[in-house]
């Protein structure tokens, strides 16, 4: 099969270099107009296709801009917004003013969404559920999340992140991308783009989204989204199910022996389209066959569980067993962890609760609680927590007055972007504290607020990166992931 | 008042209007020397008018001239020469050029020797009044032997030999605020030059006061909002960055303005905690860490920090790693060597590794004795010995190291 291969470039007749240089109008354009972008293009790279320098001094010279903390980044993202009332921020004044009116100076005319802005009554409501004190930093912790509590001594929680979109779609794009507008890269794609990879049998940048939540809210590709970066930057979604990666295997009756063969072939096709136009899209496209097959050897390997222990399983709790849900792709996320992936992004949808909150937020807490407190327990005897960040957090918080009527037993709790809760663990940051307040009714922040551009700058610095530096120029513009804004978080990184 | 920002605008044409002259008189004089030459003879007709451009040009460099010296705090011994050599100049010219004109020529025919002898010492006198100049915008050590002779000190290739003061400091003040302030152009009678100067102050007092940031009149004005009268630098020139204030308080504060050693200030001892690393390596010596089969990371590149992973499984003989850890061994802070089937005789390298931090010998056959390896390694932080074949006594060895602060040890066989 494939004998043909063997010979010489077939495309490289006269015929074709005769085709080739009949050019049209618009390839004339189009070559040339590559071509100047070409030249600007080795400008911007310090003339490395013309110098001397090697590769590894032109890395040298840009990035890392100092040591980094962190190596690798697990993203826990609740997408909905989960009710920091229910989780983090305890209130227990509010029990004392259960059904009355917000008072108009703690709103002080701050826009509601048009799903509560109607109502005639604002009626502050207490969380349904106990907190309790726990570990050494003597945390309140809310009893819906039991596990994640046996860890608390390992988190830093922010109580006041705050965001400046008030929906999903713009709020989660801000906190993913930095810009409500879709289109920019998202932290993964920046993090591939500045970093590179430290296992190139794997992507930089893999997504999982945990198939046992409501998609009560959708997500978007665009959010794992490479923007305006070349293309192979994008984060990888795996799929939930049994099959993380389609096509991996052979299909029946094919060894797959000539495939590499097959691959070198299109690679010199594309390699031969990339000479005539010069698209650094083609590029990222021979790079993106390369990374597909060496995904062939390296995926089964890491997604396979059967290795793995019972007691492994026990601890990550019974949905582990089941691949895609929240407790699988935990377990997962601290495989692909194990082999140097830069940056896991688990996506776990159902946190939108305007209505119902009180059925709604434990059956939510339950199916994340225990494998998210399992993730820090294994990576931390795993000796893995020294150098990963785990991040856990929504797009925005909830309100603290009731959305919908306020009965004794059921309330709702809408869109809160101006304060919310989200905790960070392991490489760089201080274990066992609490860092930002809120007022009484979580509903301002009265010290320290870390606003989004805040937490991704915080981020991007744990991974050896300057977020004034690591810019795209895209468009005529110099684009970064916190805009023209963002302070690190100094107060809650360790010193040394 | 409207009038006189007129005059501040046009005086800071000067510098650029008084290159007019300088061309033209020059090139008048070349056209007048060139023209004794026979193939030249015809430039003689170009002199005139080469000469009266020059004059008009000087007369309009004297006027900027003199808008500029009623705004700028210059030295006033420099600048009265330079004002007087310029209007001669000027004059000088003009008398010149009017040798060659019609009338004189009639009246009083100058020889021709004579015109050029004078037109070359224009020459002389424009270089002279150049000079002055040059000096008032420059400093009167600008063109002279002593920068000729000059010695730089030399740039300390490690931190710890770094002075405070002299490679911190002092470069950002040479930066952006020297060229107005120093001696000879003290804006505000305040240079900037030496750590004296600054102490001495000017106008408003001292610029630092030692260990007081909120007493110290530099730190008041660079700290002040863009648009405030007194912010510092002032006329758009640019600011300092947020690096360079800071940097600037710090020594203000914390360093009581001296110019003590980094490390000293710092209160670090140099022999026991500075890495002592060079700042570059050859990259050759990365290739075959690579080459070899090990994934190679930048931490940081001054001083160059590495973090080193050989992949779990690689199957890479412990007599091939060895030679290529060797040349980088300062280098290495980060080292990942798990799942490698190495033993404690294969690791003998670890001692080399003398600013090695974190560790990873998980799901290696190591022992207990491995721990003798790192006992000397007054970094490391944290050792992974996780699924490895030590017991508790290694353990309790490691502690003796005080640096480590973290030990793991999980699913070992020897231990509970």
């Amino acid at each position: 099969m494939c004998d043909h291969h063997k010979e010489t470039f077939r495309i490289n007749t006269p015929d074709f270099n005769k085709l080739n240089k009949q050019l049209g109008r618009r390839d004339f354009l189009t070559k040339t107009s590559m071509g100047i972008g070409a030249l600007a293009l080795s400008s911007l790279l310090g003339n490395k296709l013309f110098s001397n320098a090697t590769t590894e001094e032109e890395i040298l010279k840009a990035i890392p801009h100092f040591a980094p903390k962190a190596k690798r980044v697990v993203y826990l993202f609740m997408a909905g917004g989960p009710s920091q009332f229910e989780t983090f921020d305890y209130k227990p004044v509010l029990e004392k003013l259960r059904g009355q009116n917000l008072p108009d100076s703690v709103r002080n005319g701050q826009r509601l969404t048009g799903m509560s802005s109607g109502q005639a009554l604002l009626p502050v409501v207490p969380s349904a559920f106990k907190f309790n004190q726990h570990g050494e930093s003597r945390t309140w912790i809310s009893e819906l999340l039991p596990y994640t509590a046996k860890v608390v001594d390992e988190l830093c929680i922010i109580r006041s992140i705050h965001s400046e979109a008030i929906n999903h779609d713009p709020a989660i794009t801000f906190l993913q991308t930095g810009n409500q507008l879709p289109g920019r890269p998202s932290i993964g794609s920046w993090l591939s783009y500045g970093l590179g990879s430290d296992n190139e049998n794997l992507p930089t940048f893999i997504v999982l989204v945990s198939k046992d939540a409501s998609k009560d809210q959708p997500l978007y590709a665009r959010l794992w989204g490479n923007g305006f970066l070349p293309s192979e930057y994008q984060g990888v979604q795996f799929r939930s199910g049994k099959d993380p990666v389609l096509f991996l295997n052979n299909p029946e009756g094919y060894d797959g022996a000539d495939r590499k063969e097959m691959l070198e072939y299109l690679s010199k096709l594309n390699q031969l389209q990339n000479n005539t136009y010069g698209d650094p899209e083609i590029d990222a496209r021979i790079a993106q066959y390369e990374m597909a097959f060496r995904m062939q050897t390296s995926v089964p390997d890491v997604i396979d569980v059967k290795d793995e222990p019972d007691e492994i399983f026990d601890l990550y709790g019974p949905g582990s067993r089941d691949s895609g849900t929240y407790a699988a792709n935990c377990l997962l996320a601290r495989k692909l962890l194990e082999k140097d992936v830069k940056f896991v992004q688990l996506y776990h949808q159902g946190w939108d609760h305007h209505g119902s909150l009180p059925a709604g937020m434990p059956k939510q807490c339950l199916s994340i609680d225990q494998a998210t407190g399992a993730l820090i327990t294994d990576l931390k005897r795993r000796g893995l927590l020294e150098d990963t960040l785990v991040i856990w957090g929504g797009e925005f918080g909830r309100t603290v007055y009731s959305q919908g009527k306020l009965t004794p037993a059921d309330y709702g709790r809408d869109h809160h972007p101006r304060c919310f809760t989200m905790w960070m663990a392991g490489a760089g940051v201080k274990p066992g504290i609490s860092f930002g307040e809120t007022d009484d009714f979580s509903y301002n922040i009265v010290k320290d607020p870390v606003h989004v551009h805040d937490f991704q700058a915080t981020l991007l610095h744990l991974m050896g990166i300057d977020h004034e530096r690591l810019t795209y120029k895209f468009q005529g513009r110099r684009f970064r992931l916190t805009d023209v804004e963002g302070k690190v978080v100094k107060d809650i990184l360790t010193n040394a | 008042m409207k009038l006189l920002d007129i005059f501040t605008f046009s005086g800071h044409l000067h510098p650029l209007i008084v290159h007019l002259p300088i061309g033209f008189i020059l090139l008048a004089t070349l056209f007048n020397l060139l023209s004794y030459a026979k193939r030249f003879s015809y430039l003689k007709q170009a002199v005139p008018i080469t000469l009266l451009a020059g004059f008009m040009a000087a007369v309009l460099a004297c006027i900027f001239g003199y808008l500029l010296s009623l705004k700028g705090d210059y030295d006033t011994d420099a600048l009265s020469k330079h004002k007087l050599s310029g209007i001669s100049l000027a004059a000088i010219a003009g008398l010149l050029y009017f040798t060659t004109t019609k009338f004189f020529l009639k009246e009083i025919p100058l020889p021709r020797p004579l015109f050029s002898l004078l037109l070359t010492g224009l020459v002389v006198l424009m270089s002279y009044s150049g000079h002055q100049g040059a000096s008032l915008t420059h400093g009167s050590d600008y063109l002279t032997m002593q920068v000729l002779l000059h010695q730089e000190r030399m740039k300390p290739s490690r931190v710890e030999d770094a002075l405070l003061f002299e490679d911190v400091i002092q470069p950002i003040l040479q930066n952006k605020c020297v060229q107005c302030h120093r001696d000879g152009k003290s804006k505000g009678d305040l240079s900037l030059e030496t750590l004296e100067d600054i102490l001495k102050g000017g106008k408003s007092g001292p610029a630092i006061v030692p260990g007081k940031p909120d007493s110290s009149e530099l730190i008041r004005r660079i700290l002040l909002d863009e648009d405030h009268k007194d912010f510092m630098p002032a006329d758009g020139k640019p600011p300092l960055t947020k690096n360079e204030l800071q940097l600037i308080q710090l020594w203000a504060t914390e360093g009581k303005a001296d110019s003590s050693l980094i490390a000293q200030y710092l209160g670090i001892d140099i022999t026991e905690n500075i890495i002592s690393v060079s700042v570059s390596v050859d990259t050759s010596l990365l290739d075959n860490l690579r080459k070899t089969g090990f994934q190679v990371r930048l931490m940081q590149l001054q001083p160059l920090m590495l973090d080193v992973t050989l992949p779990a499984g690689s199957g890479v003989k412990a007599a091939l790693i060895k030679p290529v850890i060797h040349p980088l061994a300062k280098h290495i802070v980060w080292l990942n060597l798990s799942g490698n089937d190495f033993t404690n005789d294969d690791l003998d390298f670890l001692p080399a590794l003398i600013n090695l931090e974190k560790l990873r010998l998980d799901k290696n056959p190591v022992t207990d004795k491995i721990s003798d390896q790192l006992m000397e390694l007054k970094h490391l932080e944290a050792v992974n010995l996780n699924e490895t074949n030590i017991t508790a006594a290694a353990i309790d060895q490691l502690k003796k190291n005080t640096a480590i602060k973290r030990v793991y040890s999980w699913n070992n066989k020897g231990l509970p």
